[in-house]
C-alpha cells in the first residue's frame, strides 16, 4: 500500500520536472551559476535581444524596449549597490536626472558633441556620487534611505529654481541624438541598438567585476560590515566606490535618456522614477545581475500597459506593487523552480485531499 | 521693509507649521516605538484628513466637528485595513521591501484621493473668524491658536495613552523587548495594528487643522509626510518629545530661512537640516533609545 503510493508520486515528479525544465532555460536562477547551461543560456538572451526587434517590427515596440534598456542601466548599477552591498539608495532617480542634465546642458548650450558629453555625464554624475558618498554612506538602513532620498529632493529643488542653467520647471528641449562619428542613431530600431549595446557592455563589465576580489568583498560587506572590516576589507571605502560606479551608470543611462527623449525636465526624475527603479531591482532579485534587467522589461512594459488606463493607472500599479512585494518579496525569478515545485505538489495534494475527503 | 521688522512674523508662522509637524513626526514615532517600521503613507494620512473632512463639510453639509470627527475615524479605519493588507503580511519582510511597500501604499492613496475628491486644490474654511488678530505687535491667524491649542490638548491625550494605560505600557514593551513582550503575552501584531490606527487618526487630526491655512490637494502628502519624518530624525528618533521638539524646530527653521533664501529653495532647507543632522549627530537633539553606538 505505502510502496504503491511512493510510486505513483515518483511517476507524478517526473511530469513535474517538464515544465521546470523549460523553465530553466528561460529563468535566470543565481543558484545555477556555476552549471554548463550558464553560457548556453547567455547566447540565447543574446540572441533574443538582437533579433527581438527584428522579429517584432513595431516603432512602439522598439521604444518601450530602448526606456526599458536605459532603465536596466540604472537598475543594473543599483543592483550592484542594493543586491551587492546590501545598501538602500532612493537616491540613483538624482544621478540619472545630472547626466541627463549634464548632457543637455553640454550639448544644447556648448554644442558639444554627444559622444563627449555621454563620457562628461557619466563624470560628473561619479564626481557628485563620491562628495556626497563620503558622509552619507556611514549611515545604514532606514537613516540611509531617507538621506538619499533627501539628496534627490535636493537636486529636485536644485534644477526647478535655478531657471537659468536648467530651464526650470519647464527643462531643456532639443536634444540632438546621439551620434558618433558623422553616424546618427536617429530611429528607434538604432537607438534600440545603441542601448543594448551600452547594456551588454555595462554588464559584462559588472558581470567580471562581482567575480572579482571587490565583488566578494561587496557580498561580504552585505552579509556583516563588523566581519568584513576584521578580515581587511576596507568597508567605507568598497561602500563608496560601488556607489561612485553605481552613480556613473545612473549618468550614462541618464544621458542615453536625455538623447533618446530629446528633453529633460525635473518630473522626469522625481519620486515617480526612484520606486520603479528599486522594484525593479527588487523583482529581479537582489545579488542577481539577470535580474534587474528583467524586472526593467518587466515594469516598462506594465507602465506601459498601465497609461492606457489614464486616471486608474496610478492606483492599480500602487495594487500591483504591493501585490509583486507581498508575493514576490526576494525576486520573480529567485527559487521559481522551488515554487512551482511547491504549487504544483499543493494542488495535486489538494485533489488527494479533496478525494480523500469525499 | 527691514529684515527685523518681519522676523517675528515668521517665527510666529514658524510656530503654526512646526505644530503640523510635530503632529506627524507623532504619527511615525507612534508605529516605530510599537515596532521598527516607518510608515512612508502617513503623509498621505495627513492628506486625506483634510480631504475627506472638506468632502463631508461641502458635498455632505455635514457640521464642522462632527465632519472633522467622521474623516478621523475613516482615516483610522484605512490605517487599520493598511496595516492588515499591507504591513502584517510583510512583517518578516526586510527593510527595503516593507518600505517599497509603504511607498506603493502612499502612491495608491494619492492617487485614489485624487480619483474620488478631485485633483484640485481644498481649502477649509476657519475654525473661527478670519480676522488676523494683533499680539504683541504680531498679525497671528486664530486657525494658529486653534493649531497649537488642538495640537497640546492632543498631546496631553496621546502622553495619557502612552504612560497612564495598559495599552500604552504594552506597546512601549513590544518595542523595546519584542521577545520579552511575548513571553508576557502581549500580541506584538495587535499593538502594531493598533499603533497603524492611533497614528493614522493622529496624521488625519493633522490634516484637519493645516487645510484651512495651507491647501491640500491630493500630492501635497508625501511632503508633509517626509517633513515630518525629518522632524521625528531631528528631535530624537523614538522618543515623543524629540518628535515635539523636532517638528517645532524644524518649522521654525523653514519659516526663518525664508528671509535669507529665495521662497522657491524652502523644500531644500528640511533636507539639508536632514543631512546635516545625520551626519554630525544622528541620534538627534533629544538623543534616540533606538540608536546608542556611534555607528549604525
Amino acid at each position: 500500500m505505502v510502496d504503491s503510493k511512493k510510486n505513483e508520486f515518483r511517476k507524478r515528479d517526473v511530469f513535474y520536472l517538464a515544465p521546470l525544465w523549460l523553465l530553466s532555460l528561460i529563468a535566470p536562477d543565481p543558484y545555477l551559476y556555476h552549471k554548463k547551461e550558464f553560457k548556453k543560456k547567455d547566447l540565447f538572451y543574446l540572441g533574443a535581444i538582437c533579433l527581438a526587434p527584428l522579429i517584432w517590427f513595431d516603432p512602439h515596440f522598439h521604444h518601450l524596449m530602448v526606456l526599458a534598456g536605459i532603465y536596466a542601466i540604472l537598475a543594473l548599477g543599483l543592483s550592484l549597490f542594493m543586491g551587492y552591498a546590501g545598501q538602500i539608495s532612493l537616491g540613483h532617480a538624482a544621478f540619472f536626472g545630472i547626466g541627463a542634465y549634464t548632457t543637455a546642458i553640454l550639448t544644447t548650450r556648448y554644442a558639444l558633441p554627444t559622444f563627449v558629453a555621454f563620457w562628461a555625464s557619466a563624470v560628473s554624475a561619479a564626481v557628485i556620487a563620491y562628495f556626497i558618498g563620503r558622509p552619507i554612506l556611514k549611515l545604514k538602513g532606514y537613516f540611509l534611505a531617507l538621506a538619499t532620498l533627501g539628496f534627490g529632493e535636493i537636486f529636485l529643488v536644485i534644477v526647478r529654481e535655478s531657471t537659468d542653467l536648467t530651464g526650470g520647471v519647464i527643462g531643456i528641449f532639443g536634444i540632438p541624438w546621439f551620434s558618433v562619428m558623422g553616424f546618427s542613431f536617429d530611429t528607434y530600431l538604432k537607438q534600440y541598438y545603441l542601448t543594448w549595446g551600452v547594456l551588454i557592455g555595462l554588464f559584462i563589465f559588472s558581470k567580471n567585476l562581482v567575480r572579482s576580489k571587490v565583488g566578494r568583498a561587496l557580498l561580504a560587506v552585505a552579509a556583516s560590515e563588523d566581519a568584513a572590516s576584521s578580515v581587511g576589507i576596507n568597508v567605507p571605502r568598497i561602500k563608496l566606490e560601488i556607489f561612485v560606479l553605481g552613480a556613473a551608470f545612473a549618468g550614462v543611462a541618464g544621458s542615453l535618456f536625455a538623447c533618446v527623449m530629446s528633453i529633460a525636465n525635473p518630473e522626469a526624475f522625481s519620486l515617480g522614477l526612484t520606486v520603479p527603479i528599486v522594484m525593479m531591482v527588487i523583482l529581479g532579485g537582489m545579488g542577481n545581475l539577470y535580474g534587474p534587467i528583467a524586472g526593467a522589461i518587466l515594469l516598462t512594459w506594465l507602465m506601459d500597459v498601465l497609461s492606457r488606463y489614464q486616471e486608474y493607472s496610478l492606483p492599480i500599479y500602487g495594487v500591483i506593487l504591493i501585490l509583486l512585494l507581498i508575493f514576490f518579496p526576494d525576486g520573480i525569478g529567485t527559487r521559481l523552480n522551488v515554487r512551482v515545485i511547491y504549487l504544483i505538489g499543493y494542488w495535486a495534494k489538494k485533489k488527494k485531499r479533496d478525494e480523500g475527503k469525499l | 521693509m527691514d529684515f527685523w521688522t518681519y522676523l517675528p512674523q515668521l517665527f510666529s508662522s514658524g510656530i503654526t507649521i512646526g505644530a503640523i509637524y510635530a503632529l506627524v513626526a507623532l504619527g511615525f514615532v507612534t508605529i516605530s516605538r510599537a515596532s521598527q517600521i516607518i510608515n512612508f503613507a502617513q503623509g498621505e494620512f495627513v492628506m486625506l484628513g483634510g480631504v475627506i473632512t472638506f468632502f463631508f463639510l461641502k458635498e455632505v453639509n455635514l457640521p464642522y466637528p462632527l465632519a472633522a470627527l467622521i474623516a478621523i475615524l475613516i482615516v483610522a479605519l484605512i490605517g487599520f485595513v493598511m496595516h492588515l493588507s499591507v504591513v502584517y503580511p510583510l512583517r518578516k519582510a526586510s527593510i527595503v521591501i516593507l518600505l517599497m511597500a509603504t511607498l506603493g501604499a502612499s502612491i495608491f492613496l494619492s492617487s485614489t484621493s485624487g480619483l474620488i475628491f478631485g485633483t484640485l486644490p481644498k481649502a477649509l474654511p476657519p475654525f473661527s473668524g478670519e480676522q488676523p488678530l494683533q499680539l504683541w505687535g504680531v498679525f497671528v491667524l486664530p486657525q494658529s491658536i486653534w493649531v497649537l491649542l488642538s495640537t497640546f490638548i492632543l498631546l496631553i491625550f496621546l502622553y495619557l495613552l502612552s504612560h497612564r494605560t495598559l495599552l500604552g505600557k504594552a506597546m512601549e514593551a513590544s518595542s523595546t523587548d519584542p521577545l520579552g513582550a511575548d513571553l508576557l503575552g502581549i500580541s506584538r501584531n495587535l499593538m502594531v495594528f493598533l499603533a497603524f490606527g492611533v497614528s493614522a487618526g493622529v496624521g488625519a487630526f493633522a490634516g484637519i487643522l493645516i487645510t484651512p491655512i495651507f491647501f491640500t490637494s491630493y500630492s501635497s502628502g508625501t511632503l508633509l509626510g517626509l517633513k515630518g519624518f525629518i522632524a521625528a530624525v531631528l528631535g530624537g528618533w523614538g522618543k515623543n518629545s524629540g518628535a515635539i521638539l523636532g517638528g517645532f524646530v524644524l518649522g521654525i527653521v523653514e519659516s526663518l530661512s525664508l528671509a535669507f533664501i529665495p521662497s522657491g529653495y524652502k523644500d531644500a532647507v528640511a533636507f539639508i537640516i536632514l543631512l546635516l543632522i545625520l551626519y554630525f549627530r544622528p541620534k538627534g537633539i533629544l538623543g534616540s533609545p533606538f540608536i546608542d553606538s556611534r555607528r549604525w
